[in-house]
């Protein structure tokens, strides 16, 4: 695989737009073509901040450091301008947009992707969705319902991943996909993902988790730990078992100390 | 017939009500007699009083300039259409209009009225022969139908409620009844395609509906123009009855043309377990104003009353609605959603009438604003008025922004923010047409707001 990071943070701090103090200090992470790394820490520790500043959302800002994602800086990019790049982010607390239904909402999400006059062909892009709702094993009734409108915990992060399925990222950011949904769920989740990966190796994948339990059905090439906005630890699948054992308890004592 | 005068002589004066009225019935000579004075005697509307506070109508429409459209389309006289036979012809229904009707699905019957006058009706032949009444107003009045008599600006668009109802009594050219009979079902809805095609006038239609028992209908009303140069008034009164058990829906799409003025006043009086359905949809003209009155006059009466608006520009907006629940145990449930763009306007002013003795009445009444530009206001006032102690009630009024994690949401997944503005704006107002599925409306509205959208922010 290619060695360049598709993906590198360095230095990272940010913090809630013109709120003291940072919450992430000081994040450093490279992601190369088609790895999976796994985030994972406890409550509180900025993982789903660090989800925020790379999709770009706008209640967050960089005080520090730098985001390159293809050789670009991220971080001057608008939110539409990233997705467009390939950057997808499954959000851990997506809001509901009443009366704007799935469908409609990723037919113009594919639509905004073309170049001006070009039109979406509605054939291919219903087989599309179709395709992709039998891999998550969901409804086709699903896609009529309103964005997130009324859904079920569960709902909410299969309909991430549909989102994702669809758009077929280049850099994908599940963050906390596993929390919410029963262990069938989440082993249909997992196999959607990987199946995404199969047929799209390069995809990269940064997975945030609170637990081990996604991991034993999605792979992590590198498995990072966070602690009060900083990593703490990177190494491979080991470390997670090791968290699984042992909890975040000695990387606390560690940054007391 | 009188030779036609002089077209600038013409005013909003005693003549032009002698004229319209020439070939009347004497009856119908006398009310708009009668109405002409309560028109004259009754002061212009002005912003010291509650329900004009927010329209100053004095200033926005020059009702001494306005001259009444008289004459049917082409200057042709009235009175030789022949009710239930005909379509529209392209001689008589100008482009404009037919581009809107060759959107329309389905119709168990349609009307065609071009400045005030019905150029053409059609209906089903089987509904005909079941009974359904479908016909020019003037025709109805002047073929001595007792109903029409009866129930013609009298119980529920009389004069005496206001300026402009007695104008509109005085001087109504034309207009739709329509009466189904006891237990007759329409599969499809009446489709009344107005057009307004001259500058400067002012129109006055009238449209009664009579929903025997049992029956069902639905009707759309919908008007368009071209855009003027000077104020052009389009003033309508709307009454429905439906008797017991009957199911009512009426529609109102407002698309005028910039420079349009729609005035226009609803009742509607829905007896023992019938329903009686209103939406208006404002989305053209330069001013709308809509006063809507729902009667619940028998227990187990339903009113679901539904308003979608969208302005831009200078637009501006008035709904007026009131819910009285005469009767015990009836329900009215308000829903109107506005959007408001450039330096639009939009006024809801809203009130539950619990009146002595409505028991166990259900009322709702919510008006949500969305804010798209700095310089548009939403005025929202929100009432109730209970005299009866076992009730439920609510009202409601927001007027916000559009939300910043939604659109965010949405420019995540690669749309630019005029897109997720677009996509957030039409789900808001959607929510009203998912309220009411009725055949052809949503994907006209739609439609409609969507090109509307294009000119998001200028
Ligand atoms: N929008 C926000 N406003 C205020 N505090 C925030 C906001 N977002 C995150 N925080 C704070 O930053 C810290 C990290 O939050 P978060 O990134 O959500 O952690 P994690 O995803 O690891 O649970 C927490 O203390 C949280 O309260
Ligand atoms: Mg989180």
């Amino acid at each position: 695989m290619n060695d360049r990071p598709i993906l590198s943070v360095t230095g990272l701090s940010a913090r809630v737009a013109d709120e003291d103090p940072d919450i992430l200090k000081g994040v450093n992470l490279a992601i190369r073509p088609g790895e999976i790394h796994a985030i994972m820490g406890p409550n509180g520790s900025g993982k789903s901040t660090l989800a925020k500043v790379i999709s770009g959302h706008p209640g967050y800002e960089a005080t520090a450091g730098a985001v390159v994602y293809q050789g670009e800086d991220l971080l001057e990019m608008e939110p539409d301008e990233r997705a467009q790049a390939g950057v997808f982010i499954a959000f851990q607390y997506p809001v509901a947009i009443p009366g704007v239904s799935i469908a409609n909402f990723l037919r113009t999400a594919l639509q905004a992707r073309l170049e001006d006059g070009e039109e979406l062909d509605l054939f291919e892009f219903q087989e599309l969705l179709m395709e992709r709702m039998e891999l998550l094993q969901m409804d086709p009734s699903f896609v009529q319902r309103s964005l997130n409108d009324g859904f079920s915990g569960g709902e909410k992060k299969r309909n991430e991943i549909l989102q994702m399925a669809v758009l077929n990222p280049t850099l994908a950011v599940m963050d906390e996909t596993d929390s919410g949904l029963d262990i069938d769920a989440l082993k249909v989740v997992a196999h959607g993902v990987n199946a995404l990966k199969a047929e799209n190796p390069a995809m990269s994948v940064l997975l945030i988790t609170h637990y081990q339990r996604m991991l034993n059905y999605i792979t992590p090439d590198v498995v990072h730990v966070m602690v009060k906005g900083r990593i703490v630890e990177s190494g491979g699948p080991e470390v997670a078992l090791g968290l699984e054992e042992q909890g975040y308890e000695k990387y606390r004592r560690a940054q007391v100390a | 017939m009188a030779p036609p005068r002089e077209r600038a002589a013409r005013a909003l004066n005693r003549d032009a009500v002698l004229e319209t009225g020439l070939a009347d019935p004497a009856w119908l000579k006398a009310r708009r007699e009668e109405a002409w004075d309560l028109y004259v005697a009754t002061p212009l509307p002005s912003t010291r009083s509650e329900e004009w506070r927010y329209t100053d109508v004095g200033r926005l429409l020059p009702l001494d300039g306005l001259e009444p459209n008289l004459e049917g389309a082409g200057g042709a006289p009235d009175g030789d259409l022949v009710p239930g036979v005909g379509g529209p012809s392209r001689g008589t229904v100008p482009d404009g209009l037919l581009r809107t009707m060759a959107h329309d699905p389905a119709s168990s019957g349609r009307v065609v009225d071009v400045d005030g006058h019905v150029v053409s009706v059609e209906l089903d032949a089987a509904l005909a022969a079941q009974g359904v009444v479908l016909c020019s107003l003037r025709e109805a009045a002047r073929s001595g139908d007792p109903v029409v008599e009866e129930l013609l600006a009298t119980r529920a668009v009389p004069a005496s409620e206001g300026k402009f109802p007695a104008l509109n009594a005085a001087l109504w050219t034309d207009g739709v009844f329509l009466r189904v009979p006891k237990g007759v079902r329409l599969d499809e809805p009446i489709r009344l395609s107005r057009w307004v095609s001259r500058p400067g006038t002012a129109t006055f239609t009238r449209i009664l509906i009579v929903a025997e028992e049992f029956s069902q209908v639905s009707f759309v009303d919908e008007i368009t123009s071209p855009d003027f140069e000077s104020t052009t008034l389009a003033n309508t009164a709307v009454e429905l009855f439906s008797r017991g058990g009957a199911q009512v829906q009426y529609v109102s799409l407002q698309r005028m043309g910039r420079g349009g003025f729609y005035l226009a006043t609803q009742r509607t009086l829905a007896e023992r377990d019938s329903t009686l359905d209103t939406l208006n949809v404002a989305l053209g003209g330069s001013v709308g104003r809509v006063d809507l009155n729902a009667r619940l006059l028998g227990p187990g009466a339903n009113s679901d009353m539904l308003g979608l608006y969208f302005g831009d520009e200078d637009q501006h907006f008035d709904f007026n609605t009131s819910q009285d629940h005469v009767a015990p145990d009836a329900h009215s449930d308000l829903l109107y959603k506005g959007a408001l763009d450039g330096s639009a306007r939009g006024v809801f002013r809203g009130i539950i009438r619990v009146h002595e003795g409505a028991q166990r009445t259900d009322a709702y009444q919510t008006n949500r604003n969305l804010i798209l530009s700095d310089d548009a206001v939403a005025t929202s006032l929100p009432n109730l008025e209970i005299g009866a102690d076992d009730v439920r009630c609510s009202h409601g009024a927001t007027v916000g922004q559009l939300d910043a994690e939604s659109l965010f949401y949405l420019m995540s997944r690669g749309l630019d923010r005029e897109q997720a503005e677009r996509l957030v704006v039409l789900g808001f107002l959607g929510e009203v047409l998912d309220r009411l599925p009725l055949g052809g409306v949503t994907e006209k509205v739609t439609r409609a707001i969507r090109a509307k959208l294009r000119h998001l922010h200028g």
